[in-house]
């Protein structure tokens, strides 16, 4: 897959942000990274395809900087559930 | 020793700090010792399955009746685990609960529902009372792991345990990395707790999004796979779990629906239930997951979760508490236009998890003994690595029954710890590092989605004696491939060191199943060649240990507990499974 086609779940607003390093300390999956002691950098989602979608980063972000969005494969999921019952062998 | 190594000498290390993990690090502190906990996330406050939050607590609390006291709920134990059940250990976990909670009420985690100013307790999953307290624990992890930071333990965060160091069958520390720094770590330990969870990202759920898991996704079967690797005894490795999930979402919150009431109902709108339990939507969480499983393969699917004929007051208060179990649930239904409320939720069943296949009581994992420690000198076990397991509940009340077992242990003479193996530290340490050196080598993601692909053909829900040995085929071969795994960085390294235990994992639940030739507890271990329960012939555990080409499967009867196969109490009890 290529970076381009990576959906981004956790979405920062530049604006917003007070890039504190509290969402990249709280992150579970070590997805976040922010630049210690560097108030001007913002966080990069390093590894947005290994998100939980626990929402532990927006939920201790400060300023509410932060979005959790869902892509499609998860919120207009079609997949058919008997093709994860398995197969059966004869 | 060797320049790059960061040593250190403790009492006790813990390994995984979830909730098992500090509760068994608090009464080893609390007792005077030493103790480092090695954990992947950054935090204790909010690391493991329930970092973000959990909703209910199973416990007995002695309030006056009779279901409340661990003699009635021990009397339906057997029941409850299809007879599959260490009832020696089940008794000490049970008998503990009270003074459990108790302490963890004295961290400062309240159980209490404003509402009411008491306990809101309710009955789910096939229990025989309201043993579940609803409540608000979105900061039950935060006060358990700030009494670990309070009574001075010393935890090494971002840092992956990757094998334990062991002499003469006993333990004596671990080698682990910082995947931020990139720093290695030997550490010397009287006593290793082993607390790093399940194995998730087992199985295909319903998204294909690869880390969208109802439990931690970060939960690997590093501890099975380090347990395996020091030879420990591994039990119930057939059983799988799998919960009903919103369709798209493999998130927490099955308790909370079936406990307030809410109904399944298929595609004809029929309430299908009790058709396979008198207890309905109460029945044991294995049992309302067959059932889907079963109406979805009869084609009478979509399943649905409706809550509409719920009274408003039920409704206020599970849309209130939606986000305790799972922060993000209210986003989902938000950006998926769902209201639940008004509408059936289409749901799915969601991936598998080796963890305790749907029933409370039942681990799967090592085999520990009453005191949590495994078959290996030393070695200790707690939560949803270890042989007696039932939710946060289980992981607090085992993971601080471990801990004392760990401080009872290292009360004895010690002896000197062993100097560390550098050779095998400096080898361990240099092929993990090839890692970072095998471009155009497999990546950790496609290796894994093969894994998830072969588990969910052959090793999933049904299960035959054709399908297992293609699925061992394929999971053998691709351990071959696990020397040439490409890493981009010390964060892919971590991944890739959880790639090999999720292997491991699949591959000693396909040897086990194997073994079991019955039907036990519907698709928690369905064979479709053994479709009956056989309680003549296997009301016995399998148990799987590392033998000299493939795993050692054995077998051993219900009537006596897990610790009768330890070496280190007497071997003779196993007997062999051709």
């Amino acid at each position: 897959m290529s970076a381009e086609t990576v959906h981004n779940p956790i979405r920062i607003d530049p604006e917003t942000c007070v890039k504190c390093n509290l969402c990249d300390w709280i992150c579970p999956g070590d997805l976040i990274y922010k630049e210690e002691d560097n108030r001007e950098t913002l966080p990069v989602i390093a590894y947005p395809d290994e998100c939980w979608y626990c929402g532990l980063c927006q939920s201790i972000c400060p300023v509410d900087a932060i979005t959790i969005v869902f892509p499609k494969e998860m919120i207009d999921c079609k997949t058919d559930v008997v093709s994860l019952l398995g197969k059966v062998v004869e | 020793m060797s320049a790059e190594w960061q040593t250190i000498d403790t009492d006790v290390l813990v390994i995984g700090g979830g909730v098992a993990g500090c509760m068994a690090a608090i009464p080893a502190l609390e007792a005077g010792l030493a103790v480092v906990v090695c954990e992947k996330g950054k935090v204790l406050d909010h690391c493991g399955s329930v970092g973000c939050g959990v909703d209910h607590y199973l416990t007995i609390m002695d309030s006056g009746p009779e279901w409340d006291t661990p003699e009635f709920l021990l009397k339906h134990v057997p029941e409850l685990t299809d007879g599959i059940v260490d009832m020696a250990v089940t008794s000490r976990v049970i008998h503990e609960m009270p003074r459990i909670l108790r302490k963890i009420e004295s961290f400062g985690v309240d159980f209490k529902d404003p509402r009411y100013g008491d306990y809101y307790r309710l009955r789910s999953f096939g229990l025989p009372g309201t043993y579940h307290i609803n409540f608000d624990g979105t900061e039950f992890k935060k006060h358990i792991g700030q009494q670990v930071r309070k009574k001075k333990g010393t935890v090494l965060t971002r840092t992956m345990a990757v094998q334990l160091l062991t002499q003469d069958e006993r333990v004596y520390g671990a080698l682990a990395f910082n995947f931020r720094s990139g720093e290695w770590f030997a550490i010397r330990a009287d006593a290793v707790v082993l607390a790093a969870g399940e194995v998730n990202r087992l199985s295909n759920n319903a998204s294909g999004v690869a880390f969208d898991s109802w439990h931690c996704p970060y939960n690997t079967g590093d501890a099975h796979r380090m347990g395996y690797d020091a030879g420990a005894v591994l039990t119930n490795m057939e059983f799988v779990e799998t919960t009903l999930t919103p369709k798209g979402f493999s998130a927490q919150g099955l308790n909370a629906l079936v406990s307030e009431g809410a109904h399944f109902i298929n595609n004809s709108g029929e309430r299908f239930m009790f058709k396979y339990d008198d207890k309905g939507e109460n029945a044991r969480r294995a049992v309302i997951a067959d059932a889907v499983i079963t109406e979805y393969l009869l084609g009478n699917g979509p399943i649905y979760a409706d809550c509409r004929h719920l009274p408003k007051d039920v409704l206020d208060h599970m849309e209130a508490t939606l986000q305790v179990d799972r922060y993000t649930m209210p986003a989902f239904y938000e950006q998926k236009h769902l209201k639940f409320r008004e509408e059936p939720v289409e749901v799915s069943i969601s991936e598998l998890s080796i963890r305790r296949s749907g029933v409370y009581f039942r681990g799967s994992g090592l085999a520990v003994d009453t005191d949590g420690q495994t078959s290996i000198g030393g070695l200790f076990a707690a939560g949803d690595c270890a042989s007696v397991s039932g939710g946060i509940a289980g992981a607090s009340v085992l993971g601080h029954i471990a801990g004392e077992g760990v401080a009872a242990h290292l009360r004895k003479p010690r002896g000197a710890r062993p100097s560390i193996d550098m050779r095998l530290a400096d080898a361990l340490r240099a092929s993990a590092l090839q890692h970072l050196a095998q471009p155009g080598g497999m990546s950790w993601k496609e290796f894994e989605r093969k894994t998830r692909q072969t588990v969910t053909d052959y090793v999933g829900v049904r299960r035959n004696a054709k399908g297992l040995n293609l699925a061992l085929e394929t999971l053998k071969a691709l351990a071959i491939q696990e020397p040439t795994l490409e890493a981009d960085d010390l964060h892919g390294l971590m991944r890739v060191h959880e790639s090999k235990s999720i292997r491991l994992s699949a591959e000693l639940m396909a040897h086990a199943s194997l073994a079991r030739a019955e039907t036990r507890t519907g698709s928690s271990h369905r064979r479709l060649d053994y479709p009956a329960t056989d309680d003549e012939h296997w009301r016995k555990f399998v148990l799987v240990q590392r033998g000299e080409k493939s795993p050692r499967v054995s077998t051993q009867s219900c009537d006596r507990p897990l610790a009768a196969a330890f070496t280190r109490v007497g071997r003779e009890s196993l007997s062999s499974v051709g």
